[in-house]
């Protein structure tokens, strides 16, 4: 279990407020950007392609607690861009934490070392570090040879000074799964409190339009990386999510559960999509025409997503907001997933580019593949 | 985003290996012809797409360079917005579609010119030369 019981309780009695009081549509996770200016130039981002002037702008702490406030949401998360470049990101830190808020602060880790003198431990505090596997892996995702190493650096800093840290990455097409589950050692045995992942989502603007992996490939991926566990391994997120990449449960895309606020506005629809902004939290969700968004509405756009920010909302409101869901999470929590067909999975060649279809049997699982 | 509604197929969707990348337009440079309300609808409608700064010359004549973020579309174009940021101010601003009489794509396109097989190649010749600390850097903001 790596999501802390203070954390978990403060989600659950939320989200059951949420249902008691017939609440259709509520934020879990404010996807805070304070400015889009970021130090990498990765492949895969389609975040941070503007004008100077506009990766100049930032959001002011003002700004940013009147966001956090609007929407309600127990937890922020901070990208970018990358919050270390924000002139006032202690101040805003410090803010939201004194407002109660879980905060994950998401970083490439470059500056991390250097300001960390700066930040207080806190529950409500953890650096999210963008890792996106090995070291070769990671310096070649982040178009930065040395990424990799300054980021271990930053981690093990933040881990001894008794910060939460996490890793996070994101995967694309080419992913070996037998070199993830080896930096799944890795980054444990650095101490970290839990991992993160999620396959990368087809941004219009990224510089690499080739390797957005299809639903029927990210199900074969993370059914190969997730499947047969090691007990050391811990993952600061849903379990019914992590399910969900696996191809074990089917879920829904539920947008205004990650919504984003950024020098624009508040963005509709979800943190990945750009279709407009609004000028208040409350608009967005009133105005915003959900029904053109997700798997079934067949939006292009949201066609290949299986992107934590809009899945995992539905996953924590699975959750905590059913018997079967609770059941499912408490039985994801222990399980090892062991799987005789993943392994095979793992023992093919090491994929260096589109590989042929391979569609992941489904099919339930054994209550003996599980600890529960 | 409505005309692309129902595109695919639920199976379809869940078969898809690889997602389908977006081709980029190339439209650094261009002055599209505003002959009609919807020329103009449409050409704001891809300067709202664009990661770069357009000129846009009202009809009073001023010139506005500025980096469009939003577009709030009405009936009318009386009653439709483009919001943008520009270079020198600080603060959002709007202007009606119906005062709009120009658009230029006149700023650099920032997310064209960077591909991935750019930057293998690249990494590629320097590791071949011995090079260390091989990396894409940001564009200066200066």
């Amino acid at each position: 279990m790596a999501v802390p019981i203070s954390q978990m309780w403060t989600v659950a009695t939320y989200v059951l407020k949420k249902k008691l009081a017939g609440n259709k549509r509520y934020p879990l996770v404010l996807m805070l950007e304070p400015l889009f200016r970021c130090n990498l130039a990765c492949a895969g981002c389609g975040k941070v392609q503007y004008p100077p002037h506009i990766l100049k702008k930032q959001l002011s702490p003002e700004e940013c607690f009147a966001a956090v406030e609007e929407c309600g949401a127990p937890m922020v998360s901070l990208p970018g861009g990358e919050p270390l470049l924000h002139p006032q990101i202690v101040e805003i830190v410090n803010g939201l934490i004194a407002r109660k808020k879980y905060i994950y602060l998401c970083t490439n880790a470059l500056e991390l070392k250097r300001r960390l003198p700066e930040f207080t431990p806190s529950k409500y505090l953890t650096f999210s570090v963008h890792l996106d596997g090995q070291r070769e892996q990671h310096d070649f995702s982040v178009c930065r040879e040395g990424g990799y190493d300054i980021a271990i650096e930053g981690i093990k800093e933040a881990v001894k000074r008794g910060f939460r840290v996490t890793t996070n990455a994101t995967f694309f097409d080419g992913t070996d799964p037998n070199s993830v589950r080896g930096f799944f050692d890795e980054v444990m045995d650095m101490g970290v409190e839990g991992i993160v992942l999620s396959p990368g989502y087809s941004y219009e603007k990224a510089p690499d339009q080739n390797r957005f992996l299809g639903r029927a490939r990210v199900r074969r991926l993370f059914r190969a990386i997730l499947s047969n566990r090691k007990p050391t391994w811990k993952f600061n997120m849903s379990p019914l999510f992590l399910e969900f990449l696996m191809g074990d449960r089917k879920y829904e895309c539920t947008p205004w559960g990650s919504p984003a606020f950024n020098i624009f506005g508040w963005q509709r629809p979800c943190y990945l999509l750009q279709d407009g902004y609004t000028e208040t939290y409350k608009e967005l969700i009133e105005t915003t025409k959900w029904e053109e968004y997700g798997v079934a509405s067949g939006n292009p756009k949201c066609a290949n997503c299986m992107v934590s920010c809009g899945y995992e909302p539905s996953a924590v409101i699975d959750g905590f907001g059913s018997l079967s869901g609770f059941w499912g999470m408490v039985k994801g929590t222990f399980s090892l997933y062991k799987d005789n067909h993943a392994l095979k999975l793992l023992n093919e060649p090491a994929p260096h580019g589109p590989a042929t279809l391979v569609q992941i049997e489904q099919r339930e699982r054994a209550l003996e593949g599980t600890n529960a | 985003m409505s005309a692309e509604v129902l595109k695919y197929t639920l199976e379809q969707v869940e078969a898809l290996e690889l997602a389908p990348g977006t081709e980029h337009n190339h439209l650094e440079g261009w002055i599209p012809e505003l002959a009609s309300g919807d020329d103009l609808r449409q050409a704001l409608e891809k300067a709202f797409d664009y990661r770069g700064d357009v000129t846009l010359t009202l009809k009073n004549g001023e010139r506005i360079e500025a980096f469009i973020f939003n577009r709030l579309t009405g009936p009318t174009l009386a009653e439709s917005f483009v919001q943008y940021f520009t270079p020198s101010a600080t603060d959002k601003r709007k202007v009606s579609y119906a005062d709009i009489a120009r658009l230029e794509f006149s700023g650099k396109d920032r997310a064209a010119g960077k591909h991935w097989e750019d930057w293998v190649k690249a990494y590629n010749e320097k590791k071949a030369a011995g090079e260390k600390n091989i990396a894409l850097a940001p564009e200066a903001l200066d």
